[in-house]
């Protein structure tokens, strides 16, 4: 009777909870499908607003940016910090305590002060801004947690294997895309996953470092509710969310949350 | 000379990532840090000198001092709320759901942490909009119900954001909490120790790494924040954070933009600095 | 190992279709032809059916870009220089503008609608100077008080109204510290463009702490509040007034109350080394032209235009001249004069520390 009631109590306040994180959305998602322009009640289904989405060239713009800049801030990202977790566990530094501290900036200070210091430099010292400005930024923000995640990969598993192959001649390389690579691969993807994310949620580096004219996503909602907007944001926020919800379910089949690995 | 080689191949796999962080980062910072003592900005014709000006207006200017405290202390309620709302609901799912249950409810939570930021915030205007969706949803269920268009105001703000952090602190929290042997629960209640005791005496202290760096990692950005305030707040929408986005965005005054930003900075490490003896001696405890 | 080979796979399919994106992306921006406008949103120039005309007739794409005040206009041009064709601007702001060397002077030459306009406004100083013309007169409007009508069965007659208990919390407020600094010294009797007592000024802004529901920056903000039934009272511009009357059934009306009214003149100027300087002009001759105001006018909502021929086409019903326009309420209105630098620092500080006290 007991653990009924306390399981009651505990469902109870795990569904409010999810209730409260999914109320706003929901209803966002839903007023992409209304017919009024104002949110304003009773609800007529219309597929107006996605309709007048497959018109909007800034958007869709904006949309395939974010999605050239989240690829390759993946692969920079990944690429750079998985070299770094590898030397990090595998080589020995000097220094190495000073170069983890070192990762805290980009992860502990307020993105707007890292924007807009970037900004400052990068437009004084010729780098400019656009894309190429925030793949800059973006990977800069994205590589401590991939040294992260891929650093406990790599220390969950002994150096035995490498050591055993490289006695027995094979080559660094060989050692690295034949032992290595495998095993910490669950670690890496975890890691691209982080950097895509990452990247694609990024919006005040890509706000500071947009010239008119090369926007993202983030930075075009935002400049939208700030400067006029319809049920289209609806409409893309929805797509936006469908599309990373199902590719968020699609990497919790191989990576379990909560689980163990 | 192997040894050698080992160590200059360490460095070439991390000098990349650190070359690309001086770029980006520590370059960038430095430059502004340099800007924030500039007269003016130096475009055109114009001759900037060196001066404590910038710094100089915080102290001038009282409201400056009372928009750093406001966001100050946007930051610690915010943290607030998502310890009060996150802790529990990390504690539930690490000691009373199991299985496949267990999995579904984390990744539930983590999930819209994935869509973008913007569209939660955004999410919220039409929710607490008064005459908004929901307004209008009652009011058909209930005619003459009382408005609940809390929409810029403060509270609206802090339901924002604690929305969009929320999901730091249950992970943070479920982690370091689903890492607790239970055998030490277990030796704990046969000793005879209360629920409570036994809360306060083991889960509390060995979980409170997670919840510290949940708290971290609230409350730093919060501090910083402006989209929120901007979007949801209205009339009390004013923070240090959107006063620094004026003078890079709109008034193009940056080195004061500079001065602000680092005066922020030196407060929020300052904060961390304080509090990090207190919890270390209790980390020592856990 | 096999989930790691199908997401490499994965990976590289990806990067190739970004990459394949990318290029053409590239490739599409290079070879159109473009305009690109600086301008607030809502206010003309994006107005679709004009922007889908003048596309159609010159092949030229227009690009918009936003702001939400002057000053971020000042500070786009400022750190894009050689990006934007066309730029509207206040009257006011002209001269600083070119005289920072942010604009170019036009070649009236090429405009053919340039004859049409009002003399007084195409040959205003705050437009010709240096022997050059640096802006065509393009349209002028009003900031004022507007009101709910089911709220107000007779229209309020004085600023005093914003400040009145009885509205408490229903007043939308203009974001923008030099119309608060105007604001408030029409209604404490000074003269706006150069306020004797800035004391007053400053108490007269801080008395409004009560009454203020929101700010807005942009016309679509205060459109929704004002569809959200958030305020009974805004300072807002005339002609946002009369669209939101007239296209969105509003319930809603404006006043040139006796204290006056806020008044400008926005003009139409060429970013200096504007990259497409010929589409430019075409964009510029298109908007002062008749056949864009006759437009405008149609939808409900336009200002009324520097082209004299085009404003007969303005209903004689509409707010716009019923209630701005009228030779009585003109006398009223203050037009927009030029400010100092610090003039302009000191009103952003003002309204700044008004901000905080009212988040107090």
């Amino acid at each position: 009777m007991r653990a009924l009631r306390s399981s009651l109590f505990t469902n109870g306040y795990l569904a409010i909870l999810l209730g409260f994180i999914y109320l706003p959305i929901l209803l966002m998602m839903l007023m992409a499908f209304n017919q009024s322009s104002n949110y304003t009640l009773p609800f007529e289904p219309s597929l107006q607003w996605f309709e007048r989405l497959l018109g909007n060239d800034t958007l869709w713009r904006a949309g395939r940016n974010s999605l050239i800049l989240a690829v390759a801030n993946t692969v920079v990202a990944t690429a750079l910090g998985t070299m770094t977790s590898l030397a990090f566990s595998r080589f020995r530094i000097r220094g190495h305590a000073v170069l983890k501290i070192l990762l805290f900036p980009p992860i502990a200070m307020p993105w707007l002060i890292l924007a807009t210091a970037m900004l400052v430099f990068f437009f004084y010292s010729g780098i400019g801004r656009g894309l190429h400005a925030m793949l800059l930024a973006h990977v800069a923000l994205s590589l401590p947690y991939v040294i992260v995640v891929v650093g406990a990969r790599l220390q969950s598993f002994g150096v035995d294997l490498e050591e055993a192959a490289a006695t027995l001649g094979a080559s660094p390389l060989r050692v690295f895309f034949k032992i290595t690579l495998p095993v910490i691969a669950p670690g890496v993807a975890a890691a691209a996953l982080f950097a895509f994310g990452i990247s694609f949620d990024q919006f005040v580096t890509s706000y500071f470092l947009s010239p008119p004219g090369v926007t993202t996503l983030p930075v075009e909602i935002y400049a939208s509710i700030r400067k006029g907007f319809t049920p289209e944001i609806n409409a893309i926020s929805t797509i936006i969310i469908i599309v990373s919800m199902l590719l968020l379910l699609l990497v919790s089949r191989f990576y379990r949350f909560g689980g163990t690995q | 000379m192997n040894r050698f080689k080992r160590q200059w191949a360490g460095y070439g796999l991390t000098a990349p990532s650190y070359l690309w962080l001086t770029v980006t980062v520590f370059l960038p910072l430095l430059v502004m840090f340099y800007f924030s003592f500039l007269s003016q900005m130096p475009l055109g014709k114009a001759e900037p000198s060196l001066t404590l000006k910038q710094y100089g207006l915080f102290f001038q200017k009282d409201f400056y001092r009372f928009l750093t405290w406001r966001s100050i202390r946007l930051g610690i309620d915010v943290t607030f709320f998502c310890v009060l709302f996150g802790y529990p609901a990390a504690l539930i799912l690490a000691r009373s759901v199991k299985g496949r249950w267990r999995e579904a409810v984390l990744l539930l939570i983590v999930l819209p942490f994935w869509s973008n930021a913007l569209i939660r915030i955004f999410a919220w205007t039409i929710v607490l909009r008064g005459n908004g969706v929901v307004d209008q949803a009652i009011h058909v269920a209930w005619p003459g119900a009382p408005s609940i268009g809390i929409l810029y105001s403060y509270p609206a703000i802090v339901i924002g954001l604690v929305h969009s952090f929320l999901p730091y602190m249950i992970l943070t929290c479920y982690i370091s909490l689903q890492a607790i042997d239970g055998s030490l629960i277990e030796a704990g209640r046969s000793l005879g120790a209360s629920h409570f005791r036994i809360f306060r005496r083991i889960i509390l202290p060995l979980s409170l790494p997670g919840l510290l760096i949940g708290v971290v990692l609230i409350f730093i950005p919060v501090t910083g924040s402006f989209m929120e305030p901007r979007i949801l707040g209205g009339r009390d929408g004013i923070m240090l954070g959107t006063v620094i986005e004026d003078q890079f965005t709109e008034v193009f005054n940056w080195p004061l933009g500079a001065a602000l930003s680092f005066i922020l900075l030196a407060i929020v490490l300052l904060i961390c600095a304080l509090a990090y003896p207190l919890l270390k001696s209790r980390l020592r405890l856990a | 190992m096999k989930n790691w080979k199908q997401w490499s796979r994965r990976a590289a399919m990806l990067a190739i279709g970004a990459a394949m994106m990318g290029t053409a992306g590239l490739h599409g921006t290079a070879a159109a032809d473009e305009v690109h406008v600086l301008n607030w949103k809502g206010w003309g120039t994006d107005e679709p059916w004009a922007v889908e005309a003048f596309e159609k007739a010159t092949g030229i794409k227009v690009v918009h870009d936003y702001i939400t005040s002057f000053p971020e206009t000042f500070t786009k041009l400022r750190t894009n220089p050689g990006y934007y064709d066309v730029v509207v601007l206040n009257a006011a702001f002209i001269k600083q503008a070119a005289d920072e060397g942010l604009i170019q002077p036009l070649d009236t030459a090429q405009l053919k609608n340039f004859n049409d306009l009002y003399p007084d406004m195409r040959d205003s100083p705050q437009m010709n100077f240096d022997g050059k013309v640096w802006g065509a007169a393009w349209m002028w409007g009003g900031t004022s008080v507007s009101y709910n009508t089911e709220v107000f069965k007779t229209p309020p007659t004085s600023l005093a109204v914003l400040w009145d208990p009885a509205y408490k919390g229903r007043v939308c407020w203009r974001d923008d510290p030099e119309d608060s600094v105007r604001f408030a010294a029409m209604a404490s009797g000074q003269n706006p463009d150069a306020p004797a007592d800035m004391n007053k000024i400053r108490d007269k802004l801080r008395a409004l702490k009560p009454q203020i529901k929101a700010f807005w920056k942009s016309g679509d903000e205060w459109l929704k509040l004002v569809a959200a039934k958030e305020c009974d009272l805004s300072t807002v511009w005339t002609n946002n007034t009369e669209a939101a009357a007239v296209q969105d059934k509003l319930p809603i009306s404006f006043i040139v109350a006796k204290e006056g009214a806020i008044a400008f003149r926005d003009g139409m100027t060429m970013g200096k080394d504007a990259p497409n300087p010929k589409g430019a002009l075409a964009f510029i001759d298109y908007m002062i032209s008749k056949d864009f105001y006759a437009g405008w006018v149609k939808v409900g909502g336009a200002p009324v235009a520097a082209n004299q021929k085009a404003v007969e086409e303005l209903p004689e019903s509409s707010m716009t001249r019923t209630i701005l326009a009228t030779p009585e309420a003109i006398g009223r209105l203050n037009f927009k004069g030029p400010l100092t630098d610090e003039q302009r620092q000191s009103y952003l500080d003002l309204w700044q520390e008004t901000k905080a006290y009212f988040a107090e």
